[in-house]
């Protein structure tokens, strides 16, 4: 077991990562690693802009992951899905980075490309523009999020946002989802 | 009308709206878990005021605000729309926005709501910055 974890850790140093927590997002898990981020962020030299676009796109990766679950909560997936979220900070030769995973489902993978591959189309100024269209628009009936979430991030992030989706049977893909400050 | 007081937590503002006054405080990070429901009672309460409070008086609206997720931004865009509102037909309501000098993307964020907007809406830097 011993070896089992150092393994995990050194796979984990080899990603470059410095924070990262695997398992069931709850409000209460998101705001107590929020802040062990920010305090992390706080020791490196980095501007305070540079630490809230980090902790302002942890924020919406993971209330994002958390939100689809609260939509799949009739899903017989559900669990599966519940207790596949995983979130990691690092540091790369790219600067810091923020990457999130979860399962979903299979039928929702063309719904999250399409909005993925919009945001990825635009540069800054296309961004905003989207941005403040979003934000005036009205909320689909029912939704806990805004809409707003990609674009804010792909706003704050230096590079395009990367993502990957991997089949893993019948009923879900695991997305990943990373975001370069 | 009363008051309206909502605690501050981690992750919800400090709501402090006083119709005596006519000053409206939102102070703290915002980022619930359901922040339509956390500012629901909010957007209730203002409409109240806003359908109440007299012409000649100018009701003042703080915002300080660290943090603000999108959904709580897409609220609070909501929230300035009443006012702005209320400010084309007739009533005076003027808003300050503190931000900190030292986050670019913080200030960015305030010229994103408060452009379009046509009442009085000032942008002011925070003495220190106090996260």
């Amino acid at each position: 077991m011993q070896t089992n974890l150092l393994e995990l850790q050194k796979t984990l140093q080899n990603f470059g990562v410095l924070i990262s927590f695997s398992g069931r997002f709850s409000q209460e898990i998101i705001e107590e690693l929020g802040d062990a981020v920010k305090k992390y962020l706080e020791t490196e030299s980095i501007s305070q802009t540079e630490t809230y676009n980090v902790f302002s796109i942890f924020i919406e990766q993971t209330q994002n992951i958390k939100n689809y679950c609260g939509r799949k909560a009739a899903s017989p997936n559900l669990d599966r899905i519940a207790n596949s979220g995983i979130v990691t900070i690092g540091k790369s030769t790219h600067g810091h980075y923020v990457s999130a995973g979860n399962l979903i489902e299979v039928a929702d993978t063309q719904k999250f490309t399409a909005q993925l591959d919009i945001v990825a189309a635009m540069d800054k100024m296309a961004l905003k523009q989207y941005y403040k269209q979003q934000l005036k628009a009205d909320i689909p009936p029912g939704s806990n999020g805004a809409g707003l979430g990609l674009i804010d991030m792909a706003r704050k992030a230096s590079r395009p946002l990367e993502y990957s989706i991997q089949k893993i049977d019948q009923a879900v893909c695991f997305f990943t989802l990373k975001a370069y400050v | 009308m009363e008051a309206l007081v909502i605690e501050q937590t981690k992750s919800t503002p400090a709501i402090y709206f006083d119709p005596v006054v006519n000053l409206l405080s939102i102070k703290g990070q915002s980022y619930p878990e359901n922040s339509f429901k956390f500012y629901e009672p909010v957007f209730a309460w203002l409409d109240e005021y806003l359908g109440q409070v007299e012409q000649q008086v100018t009701a003042r609206i703080n915002f300080h605000m660290p943090y603000i997720n999108t959904s709580s931004s897409k609220c609070l865009m909501m929230l300035l729309e009443k006012l702005e509102n209320a400010h084309q037909n007739g009533k005076q309501v003027s808003v300050l926005w503190y931000y900190d000098p030292e986050n670019e993307t913080a200030l960015e964020c305030a010229e994103d709501f408060k452009e379009d907007l046509t009442l009085p809406f000032d942008l002011k830097p925070m003495e220190e910055a106090k996260q």
